[in-house]
């Protein structure tokens, strides 16, 4: 394995000093075009939205922000020069790794009422954030060893239970969104690898039947495994004018913010919501809300174009991946971008739940910036040798 | 193209369902957005505008009291106070706590006294608490320079209640106070809200409704925390409540008032039996012909600023306000000439005389023998003066106030047939006795006119095992001593004023009233209008018999004025003639050495001038001794103010 894995590093060391310029010519740059505007726009996008937030300083989180897209930029740059056949052959190391960051998180001190952060002192950092990244790898690097038996009824369950782990410790932070973003991507990554219909629709059964469960009847006969917030966060939307005070307040102050941004959108100055704090966490999970109040219909749909280009360049790099274990990758990354991005927005529209998972490339945070360039560093790496393989 | 593992077609489709999925995905996105910011957008532009936008009450100015010259009694000053807005607090308690500490530091202030008065209010968490109210400029300003460090705390201007004439009249005017829970329960339909203020006693209370004039509304801009943005927009001024102008002379009051303190001080240096526990009275100056009160004084007294702002417990103890306080200063809270009722002694012989005329069963010229004591049934009954032994005339046992001549009338009365009741009580009870006055005032008791039902409804088996029997009949006794106003009798200093009024004014019983008008405050320097009220009751005819009113008129005249009248010596020197009767009441006083003395409670009530009275004053001196030695000179001292009249050098005294 060893021996494999320096030989296939060595190739990719080869193909850069030889042919620097068709690895160029072979990225993805309508991904990369549409990725540095997403950057750019939640740069810009941030800058009007914190600028009343610190007093002091009203550059505070941009230059936070920008410093942290500096270290994305350099991560995805070393994501595209490394062969995703690395992770394949080391599948056991990454998935490990993976289980081990984000278990340490759970022996640390809560902040804010969870354990999701590792306090570097000048970065806090979140590893289910990357985890999200590692796990698809993890994932998919058991399901392309297996490729040939994908269609026993085994392997799907031993994917599912190794996927469970990262998920169990996760919930336990507790970070619930995160949680339902790795439920995505496993259903993902089994959908693209080729798991039988049959077997993925008695998945989704289970699946339902599991939220039910503990919707609805576990806490009716009196074992609630979620926590009474989290329960109301997660069926709040569905009654929102039950408890305006309460759970859904944030839901109707993010709705007053999207609305009364219009058209046109009301500007940093004028978008009270943001800057008078009615908007609770509007740099963070509610950003999108503060972007459509200042920046309008023309804003939000803007951004929502960007996503929208970014995943259809993913899943066509799916479909042009050199080997099973890149389109899994790919097919694994994008749902995950594509769910967070759902989740994120429709929870600030009020359809979908309130979970704690952050607007890709726009949110504040180190952690989901970092990680989300480099899952984008890994479409291109596998872009790149999809078409170099041929030539 | 040369790797058709990527193409197939079962991997197509599983990627066109992906990018289906994709598309539902923003196309749900999409429309969302749309249907919120283009079809809902104005409504939810406003909810967002709204969002920010509080209103507030703008508190209005309380109108003033005046003096029936006009002259203020009680105005306003704006005052800087401190509240907090308990909702706007951290929510840790750790940090509320740290906060309240530096709070306390600023203001020089116990912090447990600050988070005492927080917990007071813990159930109204709307209502900012107003925590100090004489907040110097260094204080308000460290406050408001450093807003955020003191998260709910406000340092607003308000106007507070300011009494330019400290105690004065403070039983008639009262004082203000935040609005009680029970108040709020029974006021809210009126507009009240938590936070008013509220007239608790006296002329505040009573006529709360025209003094709190009406709030203003104001829009204020606030972020999610409270914190306010930008100024505050006034949407409906404030309308400052109206003057209340009082029937009160304040030159008057403040003559009875010094006229009660002289009193006082003239029994206590008298050094008669119990004087020294003279320590408390009233004064009641009242105009016959309508019952209008022009000074009405009750000593002890306290300083209704006292109550202003935040109220201080430790003020209020030093000051005898409250229940634990109150006996050690002789209760200064109790306004003695409508709260507290004592036995009249020989002013209440005029009410025995007119009812005795009246029933027929005293001639006013039929002479009775005026002895040392009267004997009934074995029972000695003894006259003040022991050594007169005379045959009278009722105007000259009135002037001369001949207990034996009146315990003759009372027994008469005890001999009249049941079938009618009790007459002489009967007639007392026409006179305004045993009832309220009706004065425009919150509190005011009935006092105690005894009959024989009260006797048997008071004394029965189980609230007097030992003797009910014997002290559930009503015995010739009580009708004796019933005549000179001693016993069970009990009246107040407002009820023995309105009945000497009424033989002033020719039988008519008035309603004693303090309110004179309403006046809007002037605005933009136009005087202020008068706002109709409804007007005092109109005196009542009571039919007395103008011959026998005027018999008693004259034995009033008589014993100011006679050499041997009981209060000649006060009177008979001032150049307006003043008739009146001196009381003399015995009533059981436990002084505070535990043991209950006899000790007599000095009266005088009367009016002048004798022939067109204008003025009716009643003067009570507890403890005081003989009407004449205390009650008659206080009494001369408000004449004095009122006639701007000196009373020649006074003479002896011989009194009852």
């Amino acid at each position: 394995m060893v021996d494999y894995a320096s030989r296939a590093a060595g190739r990719a060391r080869r193909r850069e000093t030889t042919d620097v310029a068709s690895f160029v010519r072979r990225l993805d740059w309508v991904l990369i075009g549409a990725v540095a505007a997403l950057v750019a726009y939640g740069l810009w996008s941030i800058a009007g939205i914190t600028r009343h937030d610190v007093t002091a300083d009203p550059h505070y989180y941009l230059t936070r922000q920008a410093v942290y897209a500096s270290i994305g930029v350099l991560c995805l740059v070393a994501a595209v020069l490394v062969d995703p056949d690395v992770y394949r052959t080391r599948w056991r190391l990454v998935f490990g790794g993976t289980c081990f960051l984000i278990a340490i998180v759970l022996l640390t001190g809560p902040i804010r009422g969870s354990r999701r952060w590792l306090d570097l002192g000048f970065f806090r950092f979140q590893p289910s954030e990357f985890g999200k990244v590692l796990f698809v790898l993890a994932l998919a690097g058991f399901l392309s060893e297996r490729s040939r038996r994908l269609g026993d009824p085994r392997t799907t369950l031993r994917a599912v239970g190794l996927a469970l782990v990262p998920i169990f410790l996760v919930f336990l932070q507790p970070d619930f969104g995160s949680a339902l973003v790795y439920c995505a991507a496993t259903a993902a990554v089994l959908l693209v690898a080729g798991t039988p219909w049959t077997q993925l629709a008695a998945l989704a059964a289970g699946a339902v039947a599991i939220a039910v469960l503990v919707l609805g009847l576990l806490p009716a006969a009196g074992l609630p495994v979620l926590k009474d917030y989290q329960q109301q966060r997660l069926t709040g939307f569905l009654n929102p004018a039950s408890d305006p005070g309460g759970t859904t307040y944030n839901i109707t102050q993010s709705k007053n913010a999207i609305g009364a941004g219009q058209f046109h959108g009301r500007g940093p100055n004028n978008a009270t919501q943001t800057t008078l704090n009615f908007l609770p966490e509007h740099h963070t999970d509610f950003v999108f809300a503060s972007l459509a109040e200042e920046r309008g219909f023309v804003g939000a749909a803007l951004l929502l174009m960007l996503y929208l280009l970014v995943v259809w360049r993913g899943l066509r790099i799916v479909t042009l991946a050199r080997e099973p274990f890149s389109a899994i990758v790919a097919g694994g990354l994008v749902v995950a971008l594509l769910f967070q991005v759902f989740v994120n927005v429709g929870m600030t529209m009020g359809i979908a739940p309130i979970t704690g998972i952050p607007l890709p490339f726009v949110s504040v945070g180190g952690s989901s910036m970092i990680a989300n360039l480099i899952a984008v560093g890994l479409l291109l790496a596998i872009h790149v040798r999809a078409r170099g393989a041929r030539r | 193209m040369e790797e058709p593992y990527r193409l197939t077609p079962r991997l197509a489709l599983r990627v066109g369902l992906l990018g289906m999925v994709a598309i539902a995905v923003f196309a749900t996105l999409f429309l969302r957005l749309w249907s919120l910011q283009i079809l809902n957008g104005e409504q939810l532009l406003r909810a967002a505008q709204n969002n920010q936008r509080r209103e507030v009450r703008l508190p209005a100015p309380r109108g003033a009291i005046l003096d029936r010259t006009g002259l203020p009694l009680v105005t306003n000053v704006p005052g800087t106070i401190v509240q907090i807005d308990q909702a706007s607090m951290p929510k840790r308690k750790s940090i509320r706590l740290r906060e309240i500490r530096r709070l306390a530091r600023v203001l020089k202030m116990p912090a447990r006294e600050i988070g005492a008065n927080l917990i007071r209010h813990r159930n109204d968490l709307l209502t900012p608490v107003r925590i100090k109210s004489d907040v110097t400029d260094a204080q308000a300003g460290y406050l408001t320079e450093r807003a955020d460090d003191f998260p709910g705390v406000s340092v607003p201007v308000v106007s507070l209640r300011y009494y330019p004439h400290r105690e004065l009249a403070a039983h008639v005017l009262g004082y203000t106070g935040d609005i009680s829970q029970q108040q709020l329960d029974t006021l809210a339909k009126d507009g009240y809200r938590p936070g008013d203020t509220i007239g608790q006693t006296g002329v505040e209370a009573k006529y709360d409704k025209y003094l709190r004039g009406a709030p203003g509304l104001a829009i204020k801009r606030v972020d999610s925390l409270g914190r306010q943005q930008g100024s505050t927009t006034p949407l409906v001024p404030a309308r400052p409540g109206e003057a209340v102008r009082l029937t009160v002379d304040l030159k008057l009051q403040m003559a009875a008032e010094q006229a009660l303190r002289y009193g006082i001080e003239r029994a206590r240096s008298s050094g008669c039996q119990g004087c020294w526990y003279a320590n408390g009275g009233a004064i009641v100056a009242m105009d016959p012909r309508d019952g209008s009160i022009r000074a009405m004084a009750s000593y002890p007294t306290y300083r209704p600023s006292l109550y202003v702002g935040r109220v201080r417990q430790s003020a209020l103890d030093a000051a005898g306000l409250t229940t634990r306080s109150a006996k050690a200063a002789n209760f200064p809270a109790l306004d003695r000439a409508i709260d507290a009722a004592y036995p009249p002694g020989s002013t209440f012989k005029p009410v025995t005389a007119l009812a005795a005329m009246q029933e027929h069963i005293l001639q006013p010229y039929e002479p009775l023998a005026c002895t040392g004591q009267y004997t009934n049934h074995g029972q000695v009954f003894k006259n003040w003066d022991p050594f007169v032994n005379e045959a009278m005339t009722l105007t000259t046992a009135l002037a001369q106030s001949c207990d034996t001549y009146f315990y003759q009338v009372g027994y008469r009365f005890y001999g009249m047939p049941s079938e009618r009741g009790p007459r002489l009580q009967a007639w007392a009870h026409r006179f305004g006795f045993g009832q309220r006055t009706g004065i425009d005032l919150g509190s005011e008791i009935t006092g105690l006119l005894p009959t024989p039902d009260w006797r048997r409804q008071t004394f029965t088996r189980k609230t007097d095992p030992g003797h009910w029997q014997i002290d559930s009949l009503w015995k010739p006794g009580d009708s004796i001593q019933l005549a000179i106003g001693q016993k069970d009798l009990l009246v107040t200093p407002l009820q023995m004023a309105r009945f000497y009024a009424l033989i002033a004014n020719g039988g008519r019983l008035v309603t004693p009233h303090l309110l004179l008008d309403v006046e809007q405050a002037s605005a933009n320097r136009q005087a202020g209008r008068v706002i109709p009220t409804p007007p005092p009751p109109a005196p009542e005819a009571t039919n007395v018999d103008a011959q026998a009113l005027s018999v008693v008129r004259e034995g009033l005249f008589e014993a100011t004025h006679s050499s041997l009248g009981t209060s000649y010596a006060t009177f008979g020197g001032f150049p307006i003639p003043i008739s009146g009767k001196t009381g003399t009441a015995e009533k059981a006083i436990d002084p505070g050495d535990g043991y209950m003395h006899t000790f007599n409670q000095s009266w005088w009530c009367g009016y002048g001038p004798s022939n067109s009275p204008d003025l009716v004053v009643c003067a009570l001196i507890e403890n005081g001794g003989h009407g004449g030695d205390a009650a008659a000179p206080a009494a001369l001292k408000v004449f004095e103010e009122f006639f701007h009249k000196q009373a020649a050098q006074q003479g002896a005294i011989h009194s009852d």
